[in-house]
Order: C-alpha cells, then structure tokens, then sequence
C-alpha cells in the first residue's frame, strides 16, 4: 500500500503551472483581413452585386493568471471591428475562453469552463469528416483561420462549457498504472417548460497491463435531467466501449492488434423504438522501424441504429444557407455550400453537440459521412503511413471499402470505395536548397454505388477532391505560395428525410453533376513562428451543379499574430 | 508465444462481433416513394348487403402496386348522406376499412343502396362498387327525441308572441336523421327568449330519465342546423336534477346545469359534450350548484331547451334533431 501510494501522482507530478514564475500573463492573437471579393455567373444576375469589400481586425486578449503553482484561470475577450466600422459601430465584444484548471491534493486534474476535450472514436470525439484534405500555402492559412474560430484543434477535440478531471495511479505489479477521465458538459438549458436541462457526460479508465498491453472501459451518456421540465419523457444516448492495444515491440519491428468496441442506446423514455446497436472496429498493424513505415489493416462493423452523438456530431450542419452570397441569379436560387466556402467561411462551421442525425452532402463524403464513427457501414480498411528518417518525405494514404449494414428503402446495399492520400515533400531538404520549398498534395476519391436494373434504386455516385499546394521561401522569411484545388463529383444518389426522431420517412433524390477549381497564388511573410502578413489572390470556379455556374475571385490580406 | 497467442485471440474476438445481414429496410420502401402507381387487386368488400343494427360491419378490400393516399367514398343512393374513410397504404384491409355505418357528411344513412368510390391522390383511376344497408346503425343510448314520432303531449313548449314564430316539427328531405327535425324561429324584440321546449323525465314514464352512466362517461350529444346569414340563436340547455330522488325537481336546493350554444355556423352540425363538462350558470355566468353539486345524469328530471336571441339583432331560426344521450363515447351517427 506504501508503494502504491508514493506513485499515486505519477501522472500530474510534472504538472504546473507558471513556471516562469509569472502570476499574470497576457495571452491570446490578433488578426486583420481585409478582403475584396469579385462574384460572376454566367446566368442573367442583375440583383447580386457583383463585387463585396470587406474585413475586419480583432485582438483575443486573454489574462492567464497563476494564483499558484497549481492553479490556472483564464479569461479571453474578443474585440472586433468590422472594416469601415470605427467610431463604435460594427464592434462586437465577446467572451471568447474561460477557464480554471489545476491539479487538486497534487493528484487530480481538473479544469472548469471552457474545455477542449475527446475521449475515444466511437464514444466523444470530433472526426471532422468533411475537410478531406489539407494543404500548404493559402489554403492553411483558410484553414487555420477557421478552425481557431471554430475552437478546433486539429486534435479530434469538441470545445464544450463543463467540467473535466483525470487523475492516474502507477502500481509496482501486475497492472502498470491505470488513468481515469471524466467529463460533464451541459448541452442545453431547460426553459422550464418543456425543455429539460441537457447534460453530456462520461469517462474512461485506461489500464495499462504493461508495455505490451493496454484496454480502457469508456462511457460517455446524453442524458436530461428529470423535473426540470413540465415532461416525463426525457431523452438519453448512452454509448459504453471497451478500447484495446496489444503489441509486441520487437528490435526492427512492431505488431499489434488494437481496436474498440461497444454499444449504445438512444431515444426518448416513452418512445416505444429505442435504438440499440453494437459497433466493432479492429485493425492489425506492423510498424517498420528502420523504415519508418507502419502499414495497418482492419474490419470495422458499426450497427445501423449505433448512436453515439458526441462521436457523430459534424462541424457543419448542411441543412443551413450559405451566410456569404447565399443567392445569386435573378431568380435569386440558393448558392449551396461548396468546397469553397468550407475553406472560406467559418461562419459555417459550429461546435454544438447534436442530439439528432445531422444532414450531410453525399458529394462531398458518402463514405464516412460522421467519420469513423458513422452508423450502418462495416467492411475493411488500410492504412500505410511513411515518413522517411530525415522528414523529406512523408506519406499518408486509407483505402476503405465499406457497405451498408442495412438497406435504406430497399434490401439492396451501397458499397462504397474511399480513398485519401496526402504528401509531403521538403524539397530544401532533399535537394539541399537553401530555402525552404513545401509542396502537399492529396486526393481523396469516393465511389458510391447500388447497381439495380430498377431506375428508382440505383445509386452511383462519384467524387475526387486533388489539391497541391506549395511554398518556397524567395528571401528569408518571404514565402511566395500557390495552390490548386480541384473538386467534381457526378452520379446520383437518395438522400434520406428524418423527422424529429430521425427516422427516416422518405428520399430525396441527388444528382451531383458539379465541379469546382481553385486557384492561388500569394505571398507571405513570416515575422516570427506566431505572426505573419500574407496577401494572396484565388480563383474559384463553380459550376452551379452544370446548371448556373459562378466564379468567386477574392484578393486577400490577412494579418495573423499569437501570443 | 503466449503474446502471439494473446493477439490471435483478441483478434478472433473482435471479428466475432460483426452484425449478420440484415433483411429489415431503414424507412419506407423505395417502390412505395417513387415505384409506379397500379391497381392489383380491384376494389372487393366483405358484404354486398350489410344489416348495421344486427352488428353487421362491412370493409373493403384493394391492392396497389405503392404505398398511397386513398379515401373510400360511400354515398346513400336515397339520403344523400356521405362516410368518406381516408388512408396512407398499398392496401386496403379490414383493419383500415371497416364501416359500422356511421357517416361523415349529414344525413345520416338510411335503408339505401350505397354508391361505393375508391379514389388515390394524385392518379385518375377510380375504383366503384355498391353496397345496400338492410337496416341502418342503432345508436346505443336514452334517446330524447328524433322527432320521427311528432310532439310528445308531456312535453312543454312556450312561443313567444313574437313575429314569424315557427316552433313545430318538419318532415322534410333535408334532415339530418330520419325526416323529421324540430323547427325554432321567430322575431321577439322584447326579450332574449323566443320560445322553449321541455323535456321532462315523465315523458318518458318515470320520474328521472333512464341514464345508467356517471358524468364521466355520459355524453349529450344534439344535431343543431345553423341558418346561413343569420348568427342570432342562442341555444341554451339546461339540465335539472332530482338529486334527492323526490321526483320532483326543486331549483333552491337541487342542481341545474346549463349548456349555451351559439350557433354560429352554417348547416347541420352533431354537437357532443360530456356531461360533466357542462357548467352551473346563473345569468350566464358560472356558479355554484345548489344541490349536491355532482354531475347525476341518472338523476335528470328534466332537459330544457331553450331558444334565445338578442332582441336587438332580429330574426332568429335554427332546427334541432336527434338529441340522445350515449355511454362511454360522443355519438357516432
């Protein structure tokens, strides 16, 4: 018990705060974007101006205060100033972070506000689904932009407002430590009527055996908080997981079989159709280690009535407008959400946590529309993964080939075939420049198909997104950047229509005959890691799903500083 | 080796647990959203003739290729009278279609041949059939008056002097049961009462009206026409019990429950109200009964109609038919 208790805090000894000695820090980033944008259609538009200037500057201003060396608060407020609107018009203050973190007896963790927090794939965790590809050069900084406005981290974390803690313990025998988290989100408010308090909470434990073996147990539970609604019928979505690794890790080479599996229950007390399916997803890898390659192989089956929203939530809802140029044409139709504008517009983009099944666009990802994580598909995957030793090269590419559990108006089943790659070349290096020179590049392909000799029940539908992007140093700090998107899709499918319970209650046929190009070039320069000027020019090209075709054309200055 | 042995097994585990395929469909059958419309089976039905009083049900009988909006439109030949059934189905069964002779239009259904209409939206076909009712639906329940019989002579009326007075049974086609109704009209520019109909218990051989059912489960259900142009008429109905079983029915220490009608609509109209929803009113205002203050439709002594109207807003009429109380549900004429 002695030793047991001497290691209890192995896991937070190291964590503290201030260790500069600093009680108050001034933290947070700066921004200015000035935009001028040229819209065109070939259709008769006289109503939509053709041209839009706009921008705006914003400081986040936060003060990071460290009462001691175990406690953290932060607080974050926003300034923001559209162009053109000084003298108090067109400024917007907002909260935009708060927190209180530390450790508790030296031994817990928490932390109190805002959290950025997942747990596992299939129990609370933010896939990001529908940005497939990544680049260099102007579409980072797109993306960049968005994902901080939309509190993402690139980490698979939802930004939620609750409470965490995690705390571990290290034992001399047997079991190697075990960790414990847990989390508790409020999802909602009840508006003491009809609406109950909504609550997201859960937790882990993960034991690790020794080097060779590890497993968590995992919960995570939507659940309403009874009497606080005129209702006796709340809702709940409880998701339970056992997560496993084992491996062994030999002189050249690693083996292992790691994977997660798991239930979930969803629906309202007094419905009489709760939905309760199971999920399972295992893959085998082997990791070369003087290679530096890892190829994995595996089999995912996740239930047709798996509901687990903390881990199917999208960052964009599709049943939504477009905010910026939202009609066009004198019949002023609805300018659909484009790849373009999942790059420009972070407006678009949201961090709520979705009881029900968000729409999606087929076009832009059938396949795995909520991620790994998405409901009625079973079926095998790869995965190789290469970077050389001195980081030259590095190499990424998933292939899965996936069908449907259970048919959707039909016993036919969609199989679908998706494909993503991406590359990384440091050409400084491997050409010994003395410069640096990025090039990415990524395709991410996806096939949906039903073959049927009936008209009504055939599906095949196409998409491919290409995307090269690069950067080369032409003095020291000044980047000159250039990027190319390219986007079609083409086929048809049926989309489903939910009502409130998300059942489905009928189709709605989609036809995808679109493509988009996007051009850039620019340049940027860095003043530091944090803080850098770029102007760059891009081009895109719409085709209105071959029916009213539009080009964007946007000239941009953005200004970007973290501190 | 054990370790190798640990991965092939936990491996073996997890593949295990995969879902077997699944012959259920997510949502409706594709054939029924967008599949072409066809008639199967043609329309059938249970009975060529149905005798509604014996129990008698009759249902109908089709198959289409798709899932559909359907209505079922059965017109009385002689009465006029109309029950449409409507549904959402590529079939139509007993469970859908069964008919117990009731109607959705007035007149209710006589002794009649019936004209038979299978309609689906959006589709021109049209599936026809007859069908003959032998005897009509009985309606379970203590009723009033069908004025079928004329004026019971233990009834009480009162008709005011007024101008264009008109209290009196009519036999005519327009009625909405049988065919005769009870007429109401006239102009009093004196006073809100035009003229009154009672209902006493005696008529009908006993000192309380032959109700078994409590005010929970008892239902007042009345077939009023409201005249086109004319918003006049107010129909109030009052309810008098003998609470203290002395056949006699005593206003200061007995309760009265009173029901107002405004009849403002057009045409015949079935109005059915639970009995214990009906209120104690004094000069229209809700009050506190004066007797044991409980709803006791089997203690009724007596059911006053009256017709009122405001003596300033002139001619009033309406007719009045088939006043029944039921058990357990409004009626289903």
């Amino acid at each position: 018990m002695k030793s047991l208790l001497t290691i209890l805090s192995f896991s937070i000894a190291v964590f503290t705060f201030a260790q500069d000695g600093k009680k108050v820090q001034f933290v947070g980033g700066a921004r200015a974007v000035m935009s001028n944008m040229d819209f065109q259609t070939d259709e008769i538009d006289t109503v939509t101006p053709g041209k839009s200037a706009g921008g705006y500057a914003l400081i986040d201003l936060g003060f990071r205060i460290n009462p001691n060396e175990q406690t953290e608060i932060l607080g974050m407020i926003r300034i923001k100033n559209d162009l053109g609107g000084f003298w108090g018009s067109n400024v917007a203050f907002d909260v935009r972070q708060l927190y209180v973190r530390g450790v508790a007896g030296k031994i817990v963790r928490y932390q109190l506000g805002n959290i950025d927090y997942k747990m596992t794939p299939y129990t609370f965790y933010n896939h990001n689904p529908d940005m497939l590809l990544s680049g260099v050069g102007t579409l980072q900084i797109k993306e960049d932009i968005l994902n901080y406005e939309s509190f993402y981290s690139r980490k698979n974390t939802w930004r939620q407002q609750g409470a965490a803690i995690d705390f571990g313990l290290a034992f001399p025998k047997i079991i190697k430590d075990v960790k414990f988290n847990s989390f508790i989100i409020r999802l909602n408010p009840s508006n003491l009527s009809n609406i109950f308090e909504r609550f997201y909470g859960g937790g882990n434990m993960v034991v690790s055996q020794s080097n060779y073996f590890t497993f968590g147990l995992n919960h995570a539970s939507i659940f309403d908080l009874k009497a606080t609604a005129a209702s006796d019928n709340p809702y709940k979505n409880a998701v339970s997981t056992i997560t496993f690794e084992a491996k062994l890790d030999k002189d050249k080479w690693i083996v292992g079989l790691a994977g997660e599996t798991g239930t979930s229950a969803a629906g309202y007390a007094q419905d009489s159709t709760q939905l309760t399916d199971f999920f399972s997803n295992t893959k085998a890898y082997l990791k070369l280690k003087e290679l530096n390659l890892k190829v994995s192989a595996g089999y995912l089956d996740n239930g047709a009535d798996f509901r687990s929203a903390g881990a199917q939530s999208k960052r964009i809802n599709y049943n939504q407008l477009n905010t910026f140029y939202s009609r066009y044409t004198n019949s002023q139709i609805d300018r659909q959400i484009s790849m373009y504008d999942l790059y420009n517009d972070p407006t678009l983009y949201s961090s709520s946590i979705s009881e029900g099944i968000m729409d999606y666009n087929p076009a832009i990802n059938n396949a795995l529309p909520y991620g790994t994580a998405s409901f009625n598909r079973k079926g095998i995957y790869g995965e190789v993964q290469y970077q050389d030793t001195s980081e030259k090269i590095t190499l990424e590419a998933k292939y899965y080939q996936l069908s449907e559990i259970r048919g959707q108006g039909t016993t036919k089943l969609r199989k679908y075939n998706f494909l993503q790659t991406t590359a990384q070349v440091d050409l400084m290096k491997i050409f010994n420049m003395r410069r640096h020179m990025d090039i990415e590049a990524g395709l991410s392909y996806q096939r949906t198909s039903r073959p049927s000799e009936i008209e009504f029940e055939g599906v095949s539908l196409k998409s491919a997104s290409v995307s090269i992007g690069a950067q080369y140093e032409l003095v020291s700090k000044l980047f000159l950047m250039a990027n190319v998107y390219h986007f079609e899709s083409s086929g048809n499918d049926l989309t489903p229509i939910r009502n409130t319970n998300d059942e489905i209650i009928s189709f709605a046929p989609f036809s995808a005959r679109n493509y988009e190009n996007y051009y850039a070039a620019g340049l940027k320069f860095n003043f530091t890691d944090d803080m850098y000027l770029s102007a760059f020019y891009e081009s895109n090209l719409n085709n209105g799903n071959g029916l009213t075709p539009y080009a964007m054309n946007q000239f941009m200055i953005v200004y970007n500083l973290k501190f | 080796m054990k370790k190798y042995i640990t991965l092939i097994l936990l491996g073996i585990i997890a593949l295990s647990s995969c879902h077997k395929k699944d012959n259920s469909i997510d949502g409706p059958s594709l054939n029924d959203v967008y599949g072409e419309f066809g008639v199967i089976s043609t329309l059938d039905q249970n009975l060529d003739s149905v005798d509604f009083a014996a129990g008698q049900t009759a249902y109908f009988t089709a198959q289409m290729s798709k899932i559909i909006d359907w209505k079922i439109t059965i017109t009385g030949q002689t009465t006029g009278a109309v029950k449409e059934i409507i549904g959402t189905s590529s079939s139509l069964n007993q469970a859908t279609t069964t008919w117990f002779g009731e109607t959705t239009n007035f007149p209710v259904f006589g002794i009649e041949i019936c004209d038979v209409q299978l309609t689906f939206e959006g589709e021109s076909d049209t599936l026809t059939s007859t069908i003959k009712i032998i005897q009509p639906k009985l309606n379970p329940g203590f009723l009033i008056s069908d004025f079928e019989s004329g004026f019971n002579n233990q009834w009480t009326s009162f008709i005011q002097a007024g101008a264009d007075m008109d209290f009196q049974i009519k036999t005519e086609a327009g009625s909405p049961q049988g065919n005769s109704y009870y007429n109401m009209a006239g102009t009093v520019d004196w006073d809100y009462l035009i003229g009154y109909l009672y209902f006493g218990a005696s008529a009908y051989g006993s000192a309380q009206m032959p109700i078994t059912g409590n005010g929970d489960n008892t239902y007042f259900n009345i077939m009023i026409y409201g005249e086109p142009g004319s918003i006049n008429t107010i129909l109030l109905f009052q309810f008098q019990e003998d609470d203290d079983l002395s056949g006699v029915f005593a206003n200061s220490s007995e309760d009265t429950y009173s029901l107002e009608i405004p009849v403002n609509w057009e045409g015949w109209k079935l109005l059915s109200v639970k009995y214990s929803d009906i209120p104690c009113l004094v000069n229209g205002q809700p009050s506190t009964p004066n007797g044991n203050g409980q709803h006791n439709p089997d203690r009724l002594n007596q059911v006053n109609m009256l017709h009122l109207a405001n003596p300033v807003t002139g001619f009033a009429k309406t007719k009045v038919d088939y006043i029944i109380f039921t058990q357990n549900e409004p009626l289903k004429p």
